[in-house]
């Protein structure tokens, strides 16, 4: 139950949502699930249209409502409607993946006609398809800085998928020992495990992040830009 | 409590069935663990459904991020910050994130304030963690403003900014991308994900126990200073060893524009990550008395570990169930909420 009247008044309202701010958390989270990604879209292009005079780039034009027959293509970045070139970089692989993944997902109904077909299930699903194949092969390296010093990180990709990922410079104060396992890690995913959990026998996950943590994650996503460039 | 980790190993606990991904997302790596089906007779789902319900998920935390980043011009949220005076028709996700933050600003009496993006920019934290490059936002700012100067529209969705502003979500934004990730695995039951130390615990472990959340010790990257064990609830962190300037803490204080001092970290166990994120924040702001006093108040649960000493003013105080000095860390006061215990 959320409380709209202290958006007029916002003196003394404190005492009004005090009660609601666990509910408010909530239903912001079932409000933007349910919008899915098809209707937060249709927003954005609005507000591009509000705002396309200030900028001289090619406006995207809206993905029209999908249909079983016409699946939709994979979505873009929203950021990219209004980059200087928005280029919309297609991988023959990504069609086919959107479009089991929204065979599969529910769909839910409730929504305006645009967004029947685009909960945030099978539209989420798009976004990841087309995220994850986008890396050219070879290797790639990255810095990321933290107050004790940089670290550099490399990542192979290969068939567009990152196969290795290791720490190749650590130049902080203190010893990458425990960042870094002598052996490069086969997969991405198996690295930071020892990163971010560090898994003990008595807890599941670490609360808390590092710096150096934040340091390597810099490395790996300044290596991976370089990888989709 | 306290566990020193002479060992960084992996966690003997999964089955062979359980789906774990790490990603690097938001800056930070993002870890997604479903429990498998065995023993589990609920989760009698396929491994293809549950990775397709991970990998929507790890979309979740693209969206938000492309949303709400501070560091890129061409973000929602950024764009916004060019529009100072007039209604703008923003998405649900920038919406429902912004009516939060205010909300959060509005119940701490503004020591969380996500209008302190300006003066994050001014002071250093306008790395963009990808390029490298710098960032900076031409705002003709005058008075400093405040979360006051944000004006929501409930009915037509539109968010009015009444003087040109930098609204920062970053105290949110992980938090939501957690929870919406945390939704999309709901049909689950049990699943962890985490987001460089914010967490969300849906159900149990795989050994269908609640999880074992170890807290980070704000002093040394390799020692936990405490545990909890939570079933269906976030639990985030707030360090002041994180992400530093040259001249203080990352954490601001929007009534001073300074950096807060005095608390080591904040940890919070609520029903979303998005509120134990943001008060968390609250807390390093608030300080510790008051910081409990919130939690206390809102209903949710917290520890705060203050460097003893450093608060003027802001002793421990009996009724917050202080614990006093710690054994392992003589350096740090630790304070915690009433029903605190209920997790330890």
């Amino acid at each position: 139950m959320r409380s709209d009247d202290y958006f007029d008044e916002r003196a003394g309202a404190g005492q009004r949502i005090s009660k609601s701010l666990v509910t408010l958390s909530s239903t912001a989270i079932v409000a933007i699930y349910a919008a899915g990604y098809y209707r937060t879209s249709a927003a954005a292009h609005k507000f591009d249209s509000q705002t396309e005079q200030r900028r001289t780039v090619a406006e995207v034009t809206p993905a029209p409502p999908p249909t079983p027959e016409n699946p939709p293509a994979p979505a873009e970045p929203l950021g990219s409607s209004s980059s200087p070139a928005p280029v919309v970089k297609k991988n023959v692989r990504k069609p086919a993946a959107a479009n089991r993944k929204s065979g599969s997902a529910s769909t839910e109904s409730g929504e305006s006609p645009a967004t029947a077909s685009g909960t945030g299930a099978n539209a989420a699903a798009k976004a990841a398809a087309s995220a994850q194949t986008s890396y050219k092969d070879g290797v790639f390296l990255g810095w990321g800085s933290c107050r004790h010093g940089d670290i550099e990180a490399s990542v192979q990709i290969q068939d567009g998928k990152i196969v290795t990922a290791a720490i190749t410079q650590c130049l902080t104060r203190y010893s990458c020992s425990w960042i870094s396992p002598r052996v490069p890690s086969p997969v991405l995913p198996d690295l930071p495990r020892e990163v971010v959990e560090r898994q003990s026998a008595k807890v599941d996950y670490v609360s808390g992040a590092t710096e150096s943590s934040y340091a390597f994650a810099d490395a790996i996503t300044a290596a991976l830009s370089k990888a989709s460039e | 409590m306290h566990s020193p980790m002479p060992s960084l190993r992996p966690c003997p606990k999964r089955a062979s069935d359980d789906i774990v991904r790490t990603a690097v997302r938001m800056g930070t790596f993002v870890t997604i663990h479903v429990v498998g089906a065995v023993g589990h007779k609920s989760q009698a789902e396929s491994p293809m459904l549950r990775e397709q319900a991970v990998e929507r998920a790890f979309a979740w935390f693209d969206r938000v991020e492309e949303c709400c980043t501070r560091f890129d011009s061409a973000s929602e949220v950024m764009r916004l910050a060019a529009q100072a005076g007039v209604p703008v028709p923003v998405s649900t996700l920038l919406y429902e994130a912004v009516q939060f933050a205010l909300a959060v600003a509005e119940e701490s009496g503004g020591a969380f304030d996500p209008t302190v993006g300006y003066a994050m920019e001014t002071r250093g934290f306008n790395r963009e963690y990808r390029s490298g490059r710098e960032i900076r936002t031409a705002l003709d700012c005058g008075r400093p403003g405040s979360y006051r100067d944000v004006r929501l529209d409930p009915e037509r969705k539109t968010i009015t900014l009444l003087r040109p502003l930098v609204i920062d979500l970053g105290a949110v934004a992980k938090g939501l991308a957690v929870d919406l990730a945390a939704r999309e695995l709901s049909p689950f039951e049990n699943f962890a994900i985490n987001a460089g130390g914010d967490l969300y615990l849906g159900g149990r472990n795989p050994d269908s126990e609640p999880w074992s959340i170890g807290i980070l010790h704000p002093r040394s990257d390799t020692e936990l200073i405490e545990a909890v064990r939570v079933s269906n609830r976030a639990v985030c962190t707030s360090g002041d060893y994180e992400k530093r300037s040259a001249d203080g803490g990352h954490i601001l204080d929007p009534r001073t524009g300074a950096s807060a001092h005095g608390v080591a970290s904040v940890t919070v166990v609520a029903p979303t990550a998005m509120l134990a994120d943001a008060l968390a924040t609250a807390a390093f702001v608030l300080g510790p008395a008051d910081g409990i006093r919130l939690f206390d108040r809102l209903g949710v649960d917290g520890l705060i570990f203050s460097i003893a000493g450093s608060i003027p003013g802001s002793t421990p105080d009996s009724s917050t169930d202080t614990d006093g000095v710690t054994p392992d860390s003589p350096a740090l006061t630790r304070y915690a909420t009433q029903a605190m215990h209920e997790y330890l």
